[in-house]
């Protein structure tokens, strides 16, 4: 998975839906197959984050809730 | 038959056809879909418009007329000299019964409506931004309702411009369903959605703060 | 004509209702509308003039539906609609209105130029021109309410985690956040995100409502791409889980596009299957603080406090008189913006446009009005009760240096209550600190 890692982004303070915007920006900038983690602080991405990527050619890889923040890994499909 | 006579026929021809165009575009209006709305109501539809036609047509009810007061009046004074040329046409085979002072008045108006529509005019050419909004029939159809006011005028005090009053009233109303000048019977379609719209949601009338 | 301009047309020709044909024809191109625009405020050019907008669609309408502009499409400047001008059309409703319907109050005519926005929108989410986010962003709600199954544990261990922190912020161990509640009273929709649950959900507890809280968030991404069928899908979830639930009463969360969608829309769309009263949060509070079900310390915010009226909210919901009763009764020193309510300025962020990076730029020049105005109270707290507000005035007050903290309505509400302890993440302190500290910034 780490092979694939191109973008690491901190999305923390960002509240709905800026995580969501921000993540579909920065799969734009990867190939496919090419992957990107984000470190948010909202918890309501636990719910867009996979909604998003079900609807939109992306795979949730890793989504961790953390002490202080969530850290999910999306991987680029198509 | 002569002239005048040929004259009034094509006015009386103008009018028909455009109380024709404009009731067949209203009906065409109507046949369009009216969405129900179902929503719980906050306010009152009705208030709402009759605060459209009222107190919401009030050059201090809107920012936009606040600023722009001159512009305003003189659009209201424009559109009051255009009804009357409308209503002084109609009563025109009796202008010789009108007495005297009403027939001044009658002139007064119509010569105001139409410098304001001239006023109008220039604005539209010489102004930035209204010249960037405008299109061709908006500068044809000022100028010729100014026209048709200012020849009415004429026509009150001058027998020898009636043929021209005439001819210039034809060609108004024929093209009042055609152009720009048939905003006159959406002007009643929008304020009563308007009205409609912002009193069912209790934004006009204003609201009374919570007691 | 390729499938697109025929799907742009096709779409046009569906929405062309009366007050649609009403807006396209009613114009008489006077002008006096550009200054109720904020874009126009924030820079006066001919592009930005509400009228000028709304032509651009007129022209393509005329084309299609106007006997002289047939014959004579100059005298009308009428067009056959084509892939350029549609790009542009789209550009335009996405980008340069905010659909405030403020031009519309300030016409003489009433003219609506958002609803020829929204037809645009409409015209271009069926062609497959509309902004990809904000059709991202109404799928994945849809997504989320075809199965809630493969987030409604991560849901409810969040709403776990924060009763804990609700007790402790109460000093009550018996307080709950119940989801999913069986006859419950209210169902309460909030947005995605704890600061939107948190809050209220206090406020709910204090009140000893009977409630119970949405596993879905009020926004509806449908509703800015003005596609119907979308926006249903997505409000859909919400009218299904109020019916299952039995509840009396659906109450949104502070946000303007969901409250005016639920509040008058949604019983449109969904009539006879929809017999429940929606309320937007302020006006339970406004009940709250009026019935003596919570209660507030009206010196708890002595610093000065401004409001902005979301256009959703006042303009096009009616929510006018209530946020400043609330207001009146937990603070000392409040300034009305000028202008406010009904004529109140847009923030520049509606419409959908927060989620819309690529006009980042255009967005902040837009919001300068309402930086100056926010800047001409003095006020050192800014209240909104609308999400894409606040997330707009928190972008106007980074890039205009305002100086100012926002806040929702809530949460000020929360902090009167004085509660044991203060809600989590709040900076600004010092600004909330009442008759035991002097006030700053005067």
């Amino acid at each position: 998975m780490t092979d694939t890692l191109k973008l690491s982004l901190d999305f923390k303070g960002l509240l709905c839906p800026m995580p969501v915007v921000k993540i579909a920006q920065a799969m734009k900038q990867v190939q496919v197959g090419e992957s990107v983690e984000a470190v948010a602080t909202d918890p309501g991405v636990m719910a867009d984050i996979p909604a998003w990527a079900r609807t939109s050619g992306n795979e949730v890889i890793t989504l961790e809730k953390r002490e202080k923040d969530i850290r999910f890994v999306v991987r680029r499909l198509k | 038959m002569n002239i005048l006579l040929i004259s009034q026929l094509f006015a009386l021809a103008g009018l028909l056809a455009g109380v024709y165009g404009i009731y067949r575009r209203y009906l065409e209006t109507k046949h369009r879909a009216l969405p129900a709305d179902k929503s719980p109501l906050k306010g009152n539809p009705m208030h709402g418009v009759t605060y459209a036609f009222t107190v919401g047509m009030m050059p201090w009810a809107k920012e936009s007329t606040r600023i722009h007061m001159i512009a305003y009046l003189r659009g209201i004074g424009f559109h009051v000299g255009i009804f009357t040329a409308i209503g002084a046409l109609l009563i025109s085979p009796f202008w010789g019964f009108l007495p005297q002072p009403l027939a001044l008045f009658l002139v007064a108006v119509l010569s105001l409506g139409s410098l304001f529509g001239a006023a109008g005019g220039v604005m539209r050419i010489a102004e930035h931004n209204l010249r960037g909004i405008s299109l061709p029939d908006d500068h044809f159809a000022i100028w010729l309702t100014t026209l048709f006011m200012a020849v009415t005028a004429l026509g009150v005090q001058n027998e020898a411009m009636r043929v021209p009053m005439y001819i210039i009233a034809g060609m108004t109303l024929i093209y009042v369903p055609l152009g720009k000048i048939r905003h006159c019977l959406y002007f009643f379609f929008s304020r009563t959605f308007f009205g409609k719209f912002f009193g069912r949601r209790a934004v006009f009338p204003h609201p009374e703060p919570v007691k | 004509m390729t499938e697109t301009i025929e799907l742009a047309l096709k779409t046009l020709e569906s929405q062309l209702n009366q007050p649609l044909e009403t807006a396209l024809e009613a114009c008489a191109r006077c002008g006096i509308c550009a200054e109720a625009c904020h874009y126009y405020r924030a820079e006066p050019k001919v592009e930005h003039i509400p009228a000028y907008r709304s032509e651009q669609l007129r022209s393509v309408y005329r084309y299609e539906h106007d006997f002289l502009s047939r014959i004579f499409p100059t005298w009308t400047h009428a067009k056959k609609l084509d892939e350029t001008t549609l790009a542009k059309l789209s550009e335009m409703a996405y980008s340069q209105c905010t659909l405030c319907r403020r031009c519309t109050v300030n016409c003489p005519l009433g003219v609506d130029t958002p609803l020829m926005m929204r037809a645009i929108r409409a015209m271009a989410t069926a062609a497959g021109t509309a902004p990809e986010i904000l059709v991202m962003l109404a799928d994945s709600a849809i997504e989320k309410g075809k199965d809630p199954s493969f987030f409604k544990d991560m849901f409810l261990d969040q709403i776990r985690d924060m009763e804990v922190q609700m007790r402790d912020i109460m000093g009550d161990p018996n307080t709950t956040i119940p989801v999913e509640k069986q006859g419950a009273k209210i169902l309460y929709v909030p947005l995605a995100g704890a600061h939107t649950i948190l809050p209220p959900a206090i406020v709910f507890n204090a009140a000893k409502e009977d409630w119970t809280l949405s596993i879905f968030e009020a926004a509806n991404y449908g509703v800015f791409l003005a596609d119907v069928n979308r926006a249903k899908q997505v409000a859909k979830r919400i009218v299904d889980e109020a019916n299952r639930l039995g509840v009396k009463e659906i109450v949104i969360a502070e946000c303007g596009h969901a409250y005016a969608s639920y509040r008058w829309d949604v019983p449109n769309w969904f009539a006879g299957q929809f017999d429940f009263k929606v309320r937007s949060l302020i006006e339970v509070l406004a009940e709250y603080i009026r019935d003596g079900k919570i209660k507030v310390d009206p010196t708890t915010i002595s610093a000065g406090v401004t409001y902005h009226d979301s256009c959703n909210l006042a303009r096009n919901g009616g929510l006018i008189e209530e946020p400043r009763y609330v207001l009146s009764k937990i603070t000392t020193d409040f300034r009305e913006m000028t202008p406010n309510k009904a004529e109140a300025l847009c923030c520049g962020g509606g419409g959908g446009l927060v989620a819309l990076a690529e006009y980042t730029d255009r967005r902040l020049a837009a919001g300068k009005p309402k930086a100056d105005q926010i800047k001409k109270t003095g006020a050192k707290i800014v209240v909104a009760a609308c999400e894409n507000c606040r997330l707009q005035i928190g972008d106007l007050n980074e890039h205009y240096q305002l100086g100012v903290h926002i806040s929702a309505l809530t949460d000020l509400v929360v902090r009167a209550m004085r509660l044991p302890k203060p809600l989590p993440g709040h900076e600004a302190e010092h600004l909330f600190e009442g008759e035991k500290a002097p006030v700053l910034g005067d």
